[in-house]
């Protein structure tokens, strides 16, 4: 047994041996040995357990950024929210410097002098005032259309009502001129609260929804064909004689940051061609339809008084040959 | 060894051998367990010391293949550690979990030691503060992380009835 046990030792022993004196000399292999060596070993035994350890690195890594991830996203909405805002702003100011080249003269641009007190959702104040050239009862416009009226001047500010004041009325008309009524604030709860209504329009008269409605130019405040609204439906009254439809205003309130007032002056010679609005457009095919009842009427003219002259020969020609025969009569007698 | 229990200390050898390129990754700590140290002491303890060099040398040269510098200290390391526990088992230890730790605790430390001395990387000072600082406390962290595994993985190691 001891004998035994002094075997197993001495083999042992002698495996030790034998492992130690390989380690070191896989410590001493040159780098051209010892390198392919290594590589062997990487890509054969190890190459799964690496591919484990690289997984599970990767999603350590990912644990530890995983803050700085949200934080990173969170900054990226929250600059793309302001990049929102800021594109909006742009396009309104594009939008505000095309109404400017279409107008180019007689308005005062002014800035909407946001605030949060009571009875602001009626009035707002402008940036500019008399000595800007606002005077009271100016139209006060934004891209979209009309905005409202400015009420107070002050030399260096104006509050003008906007279109959802209880006392705003405007003098309105459908773009093609077939309907005609007074546009004032709904003034329901809501849902309906920013939303405006056109009174008075005749019974025989349908407007259909989408129907652009713009300012008449009756009375002397409003210059005509500035959009107002457009038709959303028409609403249950008890008048008789008169329908009231239901608009969408043209500049909602989210829209009134930069404005422009117009002088008395432009409201005088009006803001013809300023909005596409189907106005002129109609004008122009009246226009050319009565241009060609005209010469309709010309070529009939000309046709009647060619057929008059033929008649008028052929009458003279009778005549004539009558004559004739009746001289050669009177020579045989 | 039967092949039941030669079957079961297989498995529990290749569990531990991927904890260690899972676990140990996935936990990243500057004083982490060695997975590789427990499985080759709980091998080592169940074969012959001169086996145990053997399969530590294997281990070991396996594990230096990623690490270049240092090919062969590894191995060194692992075939002194083997043998030494398959023969400190066999003359001293009982099955006790304190015991346990210690042994475990100690085969990371020497481990440590040997492979620090054999890679010739480190100078004079940073090879005290890691031999007497930081490899005194991955054989700590080791030592918990061995008995874990012993307790977690008692079903496979328990021996089968004769």
């Amino acid at each position: 047994m001891a004998t035994a046990a002094r075997s197993y030792s001495r083999r042992d022993t002698i495996l030790l041996a034998a492992c130690v004196v390989l380690a070191l000399i896989a410590q001493v292999l040159p780098e051209r040995t010892r390198d392919p060596l290594a590589a062997a070993l990487r890509h054969t035994v190890l190459a799964p357990l690496v591919a484990l350890q690289r997984d599970a690195e990767l999603t350590h890594r990912a644990w530890l950024t995983r803050e700085d991830r949200v934080a990173a996203r969170d900054s990226v909405v929250l600059r793309s929210m302001a990049l929102d805002a800021v594109r909006q702003d742009n396009d309104h100011l594009r939008a505000l410097l095309g109404l400017g080249a279409r107008l180019q003269w007689g308005f005062v641009p002014a800035e909407v002098l946001q605030g949060r007190g009571v009875g602001e959702e009626y009035t707002v104040a402008l940036s500019a005032g008399s000595r800007a050239g606002v005077r009271e009862f100016s139209p006060v416009i934004a891209p979209g259309g009309l905005v409202g009226m400015v009420k107070t001047v002050d030399p260096t500010m104006s509050i003008a009502i906007v279109w959802s004041h209880p006392d705003f009325r405007v003098s309105a008309m459908s773009a093609d001129g077939g309907a005609f009524g007074i546009v004032a604030a709904h003034g329901s709860s809501e849902p309906e609260r920013y939303l405006l209504e056109m009174r008075g329009v005749p019974v025989r008269t349908l407007l259909k929804p989408g129907t652009l409605i713009v300012s008449s130019g009756l009375g002397s405040t409003f210059p005509r064909g500035i959009p107002v609204g457009t038709v959303l439906g028409e609403m249950k009254t008890s008048e008789l004689w008169a329908r009231t439809y239901l608009l969408r205003p043209a500049v909602l309130p989210s829209e009134m940051t930069s404005v422009m007032v117009l002088r008395p002056e432009r409201v005088a010679s009006g803001v013809d061609g300023v909005w596409q609005t189907g106005v002129h457009i109609d004008s122009a095919v009246k226009t050319v339809v009565a241009a060609g009842e005209a010469l309709e009427r010309a070529a009939r003219a000309a046709a009647h008084a060619d057929s008059v002259r033929t008649d008028s020969l052929r009458a003279l020609r009778a005549l004539r040959a009558d004559s004739a025969s009746r001289r050669d009569s009177v020579v045989r007698r | 060894m039967r092949p039941t229990d030669l079957a079961r200390t297989i498995a529990a050898f290749v569990v531990l051998v991927l904890l260690h390129y899972t676990l140990r990754p996935l936990l990243g700590w500057r004083v982490s367990p060695d997975f590789l140290i427990i499985a080759l002491l709980l091998v080592s303890i169940r074969v012959r010391p001169g086996t145990a060099a053997v399969i530590g040398l294997c281990m070991g040269i396996v594990s230096d293949s990623l690490e270049l510098h240092a090919f062969g200290a590894g191995a060194l390391g692992m075939a002194l550690v083997g043998f030494s526990a398959s023969w400190l088992k066999a003359v001293f230890f009982a099955d006790d979990v304190l015991l346990n730790a210690f042994f475990f605790f100690l085969g990371k430390w020497a481990f440590d030691i040997i492979f620090l001395l054999a890679e010739h990387r480190l100078g004079v000072g940073e090879l005290f503060i890691e031999m007497l600082v930081w490899s005194p406390l991955k054989g700590v962290v080791t030592a918990i992380f061995g008995l874990l595994t012993l307790m977690l993985l008692r079903p496979i190691l328990r021996a089968s009835p004769t």
